[in-house]
Order: structure tokens, then C-alpha cells, then sequence
């Protein structure tokens, strides 16, 4: 409670407002602007029906942002564990009563919009993770009995959301604890034997998949075998990309995605669309917009003070280029097709939202950057 | 959080007052950073490298792979050109239509298949197209040229193992009219007869429609009447053809029975056969034309008398006449009365090596050129002897297409030279043109198919107030254990018409016609009952379409005047006129 009194500068509402990082925000605006304009595009250059909500959102988000990163770390410290659990019962409440979606149940339908507590629920995981290693010192994290916890807090969600199913979300949950915990200080060899239990486990969990995701893999290791039905999705993104080219067809001139040979344009395979409209030059923009986003998290996250800094802006940084990562190779056919949305541009409310709360909160460890938090 | 206040109050000296431990801290989580960021940078690299991959490196090579079948399409879709006829009614065009093939290698379940096609496809060959849906190849027809109705059924069906390939059909909007002229081309646009196959190379570029001399409506007109003509006489077949005499365009032509060449399958070979070009005849008495002429232009008078009071013998034939008037008759008479042994006498007076060199300059000898392919040669004897001299003047022991006739009498009576008959612009002129009679000749032919129209064989063909001039031949098949056959005829005429300078010509070949007692033929099968009739209803149709007015009261025998005193007892024809 008394932490509250221990800041740098309090009061300094001037000072915090400089911290912000007009640089990040600048390019999270053209990482959004490319989604409207790839929407519009979807929407055969028309702002309905996607392009004019995608607006809407990202402005409802970008205040949500702002609100967010000016909020005193201190308060989201505190309530890390808090958010952590409402997270986890929106998970259990999807699980006995969800909106089932595409086959799968993942949302919430609060009346004004469609809730995905996974998407959520990927914050708070890093929150609560940042949270536990903030209480504990570092040296302490290569100690294997300190690992119960976030082993538990980890699973719990991962668990639920694997229920729901949505491999995708559970394996970016996992990933995204996996470079916490390591950049925590967990020993290397950790890593190392989990990456072996993982792939000797691989025969195991595949008795456990559902028969759409082994049709997903199998599909990824062998797009040709079924380029009607499961491979098409592929096929016809790496044919679209394919034929942008170097310059693209120009904006609102592919043909693969106006033709809808491409599908899911609007949310998962956007990129393809934006690809195949601005060429190889617009794909190596998106991609130079990420480096530069992941480029600033890791900047805030390297010059960050404490710990719980420290490791939130790193989560949720990668956290972000992990969804934009997996995005994109999905739909060049790097990886299996898992239902990632390319986050700011695919359209979709709720990670548009979780993308953006994820920023406010990168931002506020860079405001709060010399904050001192009591561990608790 | 139990837990985790027992590890700060358990760590809380060391956590931030010792300094060094402070900065270890902060360099190993730097270190852990710096590590996790090289990781995600080699993430970036994979995924840049992917992207440039796809769009640059594959992105080529697809539109490498792409640019061929779309110039394919692009060759291909430019149909095989179209064909009119001389008023730019279109005669042959091709429309897009979509055939089906499957990828048995994807069918799951051929039986279930081939019940959903057969609600669609009726009469599809079972056995077949079960075999060709369970045999695992990647392609294979199953229909072709199927109705967008029947595509969109096919469709409906959601068997991914079915496809659809764009193919062209021709299509022929006169269906039958002028169906050998025109000809069929195979399922791949291929033309296989007629024009389709003569042209098949300039149609294909289908940069240019291909313009003919044909006259549709003429030739509807002429094909009722041959069908006509085939049913009251219940012939075998029936040709003919409408032709300019001045230039050579064909303006109608073919043979009964005919076929659609829209549906060429259901063609049997007797519908397919040619007769108009590929057919070869012994045309009988309208060979007389020619050897009368050959006579004239060497110089021998109207008035010049043959004895036909017998039969005329050479070796073991004997020459005999249809209606014996049995007396010595003139040019003129002859030609009238048709007289074999009058016309042998002459051909006998012309000699072997004329008749033959006059033959041959009228196209008769040879297999002539036209627009089509389908040209039958003429059957000349292997040597030619003096009997074939006798019969040749009368149009026996030569065989020769009604194309081949129809030109040579065309030359007969325009201006002397080669008539070349021709169904499409190009192939004609520039060729030096073969005179074969003089004017005079010609003008005197003129008037003795005119004297024959009006007072010989050929009355019956006469249309009032148009000059016909014309000329019969009826000639006795070949049996095939040698002779003649009596009962077997061709029946023919050829009618020009204004005779004074003629401008059209009318060929009517009936095979096999059975004369009959009742109103009409009074039981005779000759030209000049059953193919003079037919011309003469032709010409009249004719007339009407191509709006040509009367020119000439049949009252008018001023025309044919300076002849009539060759003729015995002219005194009555002139009063009968």
C-alpha cells in the first residue's frame, strides 16, 4: 500500500505524458492504418462492413491504450493476480456456456460485443507471471521448486483454453510464459529438456488432437494432399502472395482475394490480401513495422527498473510478434494454419482491444520505468 | 501470496542494497534479453526470407507457369471464324460450350456419382462412364458440350472429381441447307468436309468470317423442290445447282438426301455423300450441248444433215434413238428431237482427237478445281476409241460430277471461255481463261437450247416471260454385270436462262426415278418429265426471291427465228407459237 507514495515524480502528470512513446504509438497507428486499408480493400473498397468497425475499434482501443499507460504501474502490480483470475472465470464460464464459433467455443456474447477471454487471458497470464517473478528475485528463479507456481499459472489457463479448443491460443500461452521464464533467469537446461519432452511427447498428444488440427498438421506437412479441402486455405494464400509479386496488383486490384478464392480474407488472411494487393514491398513493410514495434518493447523492456517492468513489456512484446510471427507464417505455409489473427490489422474486437490494452501496458512500464515496486 | 511474501521477506537483504548482486541481476536479465531478442530476430529473418520467397522467387516462377495456359486461352478463344453466304446470312459460327471430364483419382464413390449425372445427362453410356469414373485416371470425358443448365446441375451435385473444360461448338444455323458446300468440322474444330475442311486453316486464325457465293434462300428454294421432285418420283437422290453463268458463283448446290451438320453423328454415308462434286454420272443427252458446239465452232452450218432413219452400228454396239424420228434431220433437229444417232454422226464428224481436245477444254476430262475438297475425277476411257467418240457426243461412256457438267455448259453458252465455278471469292481470276468457242458458236447454242425449250424435250421447263433455254439428258445407269440398265435413269436438266444472254444456270439430276401414271410424267422417268418440271419450279421460286422481272413474252419467237427453217414443218411450230 505504501508504495504508492514511493514515486519518482507523483504528481508530474507533464512528466509522465513525455514518457509515452509517441514513437511507439506512431507506429501502432500505421500497423492500424494498414488493417483499415486491407479491410477497405476486403470489403472491395468499401468502409462496410469491415473497414469502418476496424476504425471504431482502434479508437475505442487506442483511448483504452492511453488510459492504460498512464495508469500507475503500481496499480496494475497490485492487481496482476486479480485480472489473472477474473481471466481465468471468464475462461470456466466460456467452457460451460459460450457462443460456439466456427466449432469452437470461444466467446463470450456480452450484447454489445463478442468477449474472447483467451485473447484476455493472454495478458493476464504474462501480468501474473511478471507479478510472481517481481516477488521473487531473479537468482532465485533457477531454483526448480520456484517453478511450481508459474508452472500452475500457466497450466490453469492453458488447460481451459485447450478445452474450448484452441490449440493456437494454448501453444502462444506456453511460447509466451516460455521467454518469460527464461528471460526471468530459469536455467538454460530447462529449455532444453522441455524442448525434448515436447517433441517426445508429440506422439502422445496426438491421440489427444481433435481431427480438425490433425488435418491441420498433416495438411501443413502435405499441402497437396487435399488442395480442395484442408490445404486450400494454404494453397490459395501462397497463390495470392505468389502472384503480387515484387509491386503487388496494385490496392483493390487482387484478384485472389476480390475473386474469393482466398478465404477468411478479413480476419486470418489478411496479410495474403495486403500481399497480394501492395507486393512483396507492402509484405517487407508490415514486417519492417513489427521489427521496429518489437525493437521499441525491447528497448522499454531493457532500460526498465524493476523486474515486473521488465518482464510485462517483454511478454506482451512478445506476445505480439509471436501472433504477427505465427500470422504471417500460417499464411505463407511456414506453419500449420492455427486461427491467429495478424494482430491490429485482421478484423476481430476483442484482440484488437487485447492488442492494444498490451500496448498501453508496454507503455506504462516505460513511464513507470523507475517506479519502485515492493514486492509483495 | 502466502508464498510468495515468505520469499520476500526472505530475500529482502539481498534484493537491492547490495549493488554488485544488483547489476548481476540486471546482466542476466540483459543477457537473457539480448538472447530472446536474437532468437525472435532469427525468427524475422525466416519469416522476411519466406516472404520474399513467395512473392519474388515463387511469384515468378508461377507467372512463368501462368502465362502459358492464359495465352493458350487466348489463342483458343479466338473462335473459328464464321461463314456467310452472299447476303451475310451467317451460315457457320461456334459457340462456347462447357464439356465434362473427371479425376477419378479423387472420386470416392462412382456409383453415387453416376446416378447424379444420369439425372442430368440422359443416355449416358453406362458401362462407359462407370468405367471412366472408377478407372483412377486424372482425366477423363465424360460428356461433351453440355447445356449451361446441365452445367449448373453438374455443379449442384458438389463432387469435386468433376470438371469442366471450355471447348468450342460449331454451330450451323441453316442446319442442312447447303450442308455438303458447307461441311461439319470434328469435336476438336477440325474441319473434316465442305468449306470447314478446304478453309480449315484461314478459319481457324477466325481473324476474317469466310464470305460464300451461296445464296441461302435459293438454296432452300431449291432443296424443296429436289425433295419434291425425290418424293413424287421416289428417286434415289437428287442434285443441283444454281449458278451464275457470266462469273461461276455457285449460288446453290448440293445433293438429296442431305444431312445437318449440326448433327452429323446421326448422318448415315449415303446423307454424307456428295453428290454434287464427288459423284460422277454418265450425264446423257445434255453432253449433246458440247459435242453440237465443238461442231459449230468447227465450222460446220446449222443446216448440216444427219441420217438417223437407222440405227448406227460400230463394231458391236448399235446406237439407237428414244423417239426414232427416222429421218435425216439437221443441227438444230437433232438437238431438238435428241437424237443419239444425229449426235454420234457428229461426234463421228468432229473425230476423236477434236472431241477430246473441246472436252478437256470445258473441264470435262479432268478433275476439276473448286472451292472444296471433295471432288470426284471424271471416268474417261483408258483409251479412247472411236465407239467412245459416238458415245461421248451423247453423254455415254464418260462419267462426270454435275459440277463438272454444269460449268462446261455454263462455258457453252456465256462467251466460250472457261466458266469456273467457285464457291468463295478468292480462287478465281487471274487465271488466264481458256477460250472454247467462239461468240458465234456460243450465240447459236443460245439459240438452239432456247429452240429446244420451246419446241423440243425441254417444254416442260419453261417459266413464261423469262427465256428459258434448256437442254434434257436421261441416261441409263451402268449395271454393274455390265450393260445398261433400262429401268435404272438419271434424269436430268439444265436450264439458262435469259437465253438471249444468259445469266443463271439450273442443274437437275434425279437418280432412279420411277415414272408414274398419274398427273404429271404419264408413266415416262426422262429428264424431260422429271428434271425439266423440277428446274422449271426452281426458276420460278427463284425469280420471285431474286426479284427479277419478266423480260420477254413467250409470244416472242423473234429470238430463235433465223433457226426455224431447219426445222421440218417450221410453218407449224411458228403457228403453234
Amino acid at each position: 500500500m505504501n508504495s504508492l507514495r514511493n514515486l519518482t515524480d507523483p504528481h508530474d502528470w507533464l512528466y509522465r505524458l513525455k514518457q509515452i512513446n509517441v514513437g511507439l504509438l506512431f507506429l501502432i497507428c500505421a500497423f492500424g492504418g494498414i488493417g483499415v486499408a486491407a479491410l477497405y480493400s476486403a470489403g472491395n473498397g468499401n468502409l462496410d462492413p469491415w473497414a469502418s468497425n476496424h476504425i471504431m475499434r482502434f479508437g475505442i482501443g487506442f483511448a483504452a491504450l492511453l488510459v492504460v499507460c498512464l495508469i500507475d504501474i503500481r496499480i496494475w502490480y497490485r492487481l496482476s493476480y486479480p485480472i489473472y483470475i477474473i481471466g481465468l472465470i471468464l475462461l470456466v464460464i466460456v467452457e460451460i456456456k459460450g457462443h460456439t464459433g466456427m466449432g469452437a467455443q470461444r466467446w463470450i456474447d456480452l450484447g454489445v460485443m463478442k468477449l474472447q477471454p483467451s485473447e484476455l487471458m493472454k495478458i493476464a497470464v504474462v501480468m501474473a507471471l511478471a507479478r510472481y517473478y517481481q516477488s521473487i528475485g531473479v537468482e532465485d528463479s533457477k531454483r526448480l521448486s520456484l517453478l511450481i507456481v508459474p508452472a500452475i499459472l500457466v497450466a490453469l489457463p492453458v488447460g481451459l483454453v485447450l478445452l474450448q479448443p484452441d490449440l493456437g491460443t494454448a501453444l502462444m500461452i506456453c511460447m509466451a510464459a516460455a521467454s518469460i521464464l527464461f528471460m526471468a533467469g530459469v536455467t538454460i537446461w530447462l529449455f532444453i529438456g522441455g524442448i525434448i519432452a515436447v517433441v517426445s511427447a508429440i506422439p502422445v498428444a496426438w491421440q489427444f488432437l481433435h481431427d480438425y488440427q490433425k488435418q491441420r498438421v498433416l495438411t501443413f506437412l502435405e499441402p497437396e494432399r487435399d488442395p480442395l479441402g484442408a490445404g486450400y486455405h494454404i494453397t490459395q494464400s501462397k497463390i495470392a502472395i505468389g502472384s503480387g509479386g515484387i509491386e503487388g496488383k496494385g490496392f483493390l486490384q487482387g484478384t485472389q482475394s476480390h475473386l474469393n478464392f482466398l478465404p477468411e480474407k478479413q480476419t486470418d488472411f489478411i496479410f495474403t490480401l495486403w500481399v497480394e494487393e501492395t507486393g512483396f514491398m507492402g509484405g517487407l513493410l508490415v514486417l519492417g513495422l513489427l521489427l521496429l514495434i518489437f525493437a521499441y518493447g525491447y528497448w522499454i523492456s531493457f532500460h526498465c527498473k524493476h523486474a515486473y517492468g521488465r518482464i510485462l513489456a517483454l511478454g506482451l512484446t512478445v506476445n505480439f510478434s509471436l501472433y504477427a510471427f505465427i500470422n504471417i507464417s500460417m499464411v505463407m505455409g511456414l506453419i500449420p494454419v492455427v486461427g491467429a489473427p495478424l494482430p491490429l490489422v485482421s478484423y476481430g474486437g476483442t484482440a484488437m482491444l487485447a492488442s492494444m490494452i498490451g500496448f498501453g501496458l508496454i507503455i506504462c512500464c516505460n513511464v513507470y520505468r523507475d517506479s519502485k515496486l515492493v514486492r509483495m | 501470496m502466502g508464498l510468495a511474501s515468505e520469499h520476500v521477506t526472505r530475500k529482502r537483504p539481498l534484493s537491492s542494497e547490495i549493488r554488485g548482486e544488483q547489476s548481476s541481476i540486471f546482466d542476466l536479465a540483459r543477457g537473457r534479453l539480448s538472447i530472446l531478442s536474437t532468437f525472435f530476430i532469427v525468427i524475422y529473418i525466416v519469416v522476411a526470407a519466406r516472404v520474399i520467397d513467395l512473392s519474388v522467387v515463387q511469384g515468378a516462377l508461377m507467372k512463368v507457369q501462368e502465362a502459358s495456359p492464359i495465352e493458350q486461352v487466348a489463342t483458343q478463344s479466338r473462335a473459328r471464324g464464321q461463314i456467310y453466304d452472299r447476303n451475310d446470312v451467317l451460315l457457320a459460327t461456334t459457340l462456347k460450350t462447357k464439356s465434362l471430364f473427371v479425376d477419378s483419382s479423387i472420386i470416392e464413390n462412382p456409383q453415387a456419382v453416376l446416378t447424379e449425372l444420369n439425372k442430368v445427362i440422359p443416355n449416358l453410356p453406362q458401362k462407359k462412364t462407370l468405367a471412366a469414373l472408377s478407372s483412377g485416371n486424372r482425366f477423363d470425358w465424360i460428356a461433351r458440350d453440355l447445356t449451361p443448365e446441365q452445367q449448373k446441375a453438374i455443379l449442384m451435385i458438389g463432387e469435386p472429381a468433376l470438371g469442366f473444360q471450355e471447348e468450342s461448338r460449331r454451330v450451323y444455323p441453316q442446319g442442312h441447307l447447303a450442308s455438303h458446300l458447307i461441311g461439319y468440322t470434328d469435336v476438336d474444330g477440325v474441319g473434316l468436309s465442305g468449306l470447314e475442311r478446304s478453309y480449315n486453316v484461314a478459319l481457324k486464325k477466325g481473324d476474317k468470317p469466310l464470305k460464300t457465293t451461296l445464296d441461302i434462300r435459293l438454296q432452300h428454294a431449291m432443296n424443296k423442290e429436289l425433295a419434291a421432285t425425290m418424293e413424287e418420283f421416289r428417286a434415289k437422290s437428287a442434285t443441283g445447282i444454281i449458278m451464275n453463268v457470266k462469273s461461276g458463283e455457285i449460288l446453290a448446290g448440293g445433293s438429296l438426301p442431305y444431312f445437318d451438320s449440326n448433327n452429323i453423328n446421326a448422318a448415315n454415308d449415303d446423307q454424307r455423300f456428295n453428290r454434287m462434286t464427288l459423284g460422277v454420272y454418265e450425264m446423257g443427252s445434255i453432253f449433246k450441248i458440247f459435242s453440237t458446239a465443238a461442231l459449230l465452232n468447227e465450222g460446220s452450218e446449222m443446216g448440216r444433215m444427219f441420217d438417223a432413219r437407222k440405227p448406227l452400228r460400230s463394231g458391236r454396239f448399235s446406237i439407237r434413238d428414244y423417239h426414232a424420228e427416222k429421218r435425216i434431220m439437221s443441227v438444230p433437229e437433232v438437238f431438238m428431237h435428241s437424237s443419239n444417232i444425229g449426235s454420234a454422226l457428229m461426234g463421228k464428224d468432229l473425230g476423236a482427237d477434236k472431241m477430246q481436245a473441246y472436252y478437256r477444254n470445258l473441264g470435262l476430262l479432268n478433275k476439276p478445281e473448286f472451292s472444296i475438297q471433295e471432288i470426284g475425277n471424271p471416268l474417261i476411257p483408258g483409251t479412247w476409241r472411236d465407239i467412245n467418240t459416238l458415245t461421248g457426243s451423247y453423254g455415254h461412256g464418260i462419267a462426270v460430277s454435275p459440277l463438272q457438267l454444269a460449268a462446261a455448259v455454263a462455258t457453252s453458252v456465256s462467251d466460250g471461255t472457261y466458266v469456273r465455278p467457285y464457291l468463295v471469292e478468292d480462287i478465281q481470276k487471274n487465271e488466264t481463261d481458256v477460250r472454247v468457242f467462239t461468240q458465234d458458236t456460243v450465240d447459236k447454242m443460245r439459240l438452239l437450247l432456247r429452240l429446244n425449250a420451246l419446241e423440243g424435250t425441254g417444254k416442260n421447263a419453261l417459266v413464261a416471260g423469262y427465256e428459258i433455254g434448256g437442254k434434257t439428258g436421261t441416261a441409263e445407269k451402268p449395271n454393274p454385270s455390265g450393260g445398261y440398265d433400262h429401268d435404272k435413269k438419271i434424269s436430268s436438266f439444265v436450264s439458262i436462262f435469259p437465253a438471249k444472254d444468259p445469266q443463271y444456270l439450273v442443274l437437275v439430276l434425279v437418280d432412279e426415278p420411277i415414272g408414274h401414271p398419274g398427273k404429271g410424267s404419264y408413266g415416262y422417268a426422262t429428264g424431260g418429265w422429271v428434271a425439266a418440271p423440277a428446274a422449271k419450279r426452281i426458276v420460278e421460286r427463284m425469280v420471285r426471291i431474286l426479284g427479277i422481272k419478266p423480260f420477254a413474252t413467250e409470244e416472242n419467237s423473234d429470238f430463235v427465228e433465223p433457226i426455224l427453217k431447219y426445222i421440218e414443218g417450221n410453218d407449224k411450230l411458228a403457228h403453234a407459237n
